[in-house]
């Protein structure tokens, strides 16, 4: 059966590319959400200087959630290309 | 006279991790130098073609314990294999991790003290405090922390000492595999359970984790609140090792690059590639420097807070 070996194939490819797509879209959201927490950091230090450091320290956590997040979408994309 | 030993105990993971892994081969370039990523049985000749390697140090397992099976080792006798596992390339740098700290570590007591230790003593006790006073102190307070304080300090010691060493040549990264971020994001599970039953009693830790809701609601967030208690720790492990196996994985395809050039347009295609395959790959690894010490700290700053969360829940 030549064909059910074409169709599988073409889904395989097809499978990869959404595999790309979707890293593609990981990194724009993650992009986006990063960009707001440094935006808002930067400007609550430029407000209030003295509190830098904690300003820092939380958006080094804030954007490891939204990290967290954007890893999880990485690892379905990359079962999703291996597999 | 530490410094020396710190690195001795590097360099020795190095040699032992070079002389024991098997040599890879995959189909292609970038499949043979992403095989580098995977954790690999430690054999003792590691020029052997792959079927005759035979394991360094093969340690049987009893039934129950079978589905951690290495596999691929059907025994001369042609009888059912027994379910072993071996030592992995993983191990060597986990246990140097372990000596490191204590190498770096012996003597910052003493130098907390009297005021007098080398260099690397003054280095890591001035580690030691920063974890303490902006890490832990200002989460959990200065009563718990000072309980928890040996816990995250270890923690932190341990990872950081693993992804940098990962970053050492001829070396592996075993926070680069999800079993051993799966294991230190359950100790972190097993702190918040347990530490959470204890401060507050075993039912009652149960009953605490669902907020004052209207009664309809309540069964229904009680799931949702424990799926987040196990959610926590896996998001842990699965930041922690994306984050080490994707700057390697970046770092082998730069390298690879410089391998697949010369099959498309010859000798020449790889010696235009090699500068730009080794700057971006030098690029990156500086990145990974970076990124290896705020992972160890996210890592431990996440534990502290979930830990707290779960020993003083809000309200």
């Amino acid at each position: 059966m030549p064909f059910q070996a074409e169709t599988v194939e073409a889904s395989m490819s097809l499978a990869k590319a959404g595999a790309g797509i979707g890293a593609g879209i990981v990194a724009i959201g993650a992009g986006l959400g990063i960009s707001r927490i440094g935006a808002a950091a930067n400007e609550s230090i430029a407000r209030q200087p003295e509190a830098t450091g904690d300003i820092r320290g939380s958006s080094i956590i804030l954007a490891a959630f939204i990290e967290g997040v954007s890893l999880f979408a990485v690892v379905v994309t990359l079962l999703i290309a291996i597999g | 006279m530490r410094i020396a030993l710190a690195i001795l105990v590097i360099a020795a993971a190095c040699f032992a991790n070079l002389k024991f892994s098997p040599h890879h081969t995959g189909n292609s370039v970038f499949e043979t130098l992403y095989m580098h990523l995977m954790p690999a049985p430690l054999v003792t000749d590691n020029h052997a073609p792959h079927d005759e390697q035979e394991l360094l140090l093969a340690v049987p397992l009893p039934g129950f314990l079978s589905f951690m099976d290495i596999g691929g080792h059907e025994g001369d006798h042609g009888a059912e294999a027994h379910p072993q596992t071996a030592l992995f390339n993983l191990q060597i740098f986990q246990v140097a991790a372990v000596l490191l700290v204590l190498v770096c570590f012996s003597g910052v007591p003493r130098y907390l003290r009297t005021g007098k230790g080398d260099q690397l003593t003054r280095l890591f006790a001035g580690f030691c405090m920063w974890v303490r006073d902006e890490m832990v102190y200002p989460v959990m307070g200065a009563k718990d922390g000072t309980r928890f304080l040996p816990f995250f300090l270890s923690m932190f010691f341990f990872i950081l000492f693993m992804n940098l060493m990962g970053l050492v040549p001829g070396s592996a990264t075993p926070t680069a595999s999800i079993f051993v971020t799966l294991a230190l994001a359950a100790v972190t599970l097993f702190s918040m359970v347990a530490g959470g039953m204890i401060s507050q009693g075993p039912i009652k830790f149960w009953l605490n984790l669902v907020p004052h809701v209207p009664l309809p609601l309540w069964p229904l967030l009680f799931v949702v609140e424990v799926l987040g208690l196990f959610v926590k720790p896996f998001a842990l492990t699965i930041r922690l090792f994306a984050n080490m196996s994707g700057g390697h994985m970046v770092v082998l395809s730069f390298m690879g690059l410089i391998f697949f050039f010369p099959t498309l347009w010859g000798t020449a295609g790889g010696w235009a590639a090699s500068p730009l395959g080794a700057g971006f790959a030098t690029f990156i690894m500086i990145i990974e420097v970076f990124v290896a010490m705020v992972q160890a700290f996210i890592f431990t700053q996440l534990s502290v807070i979930f830990i707290h969360q779960s020993i003083h829940p809000e309200h």
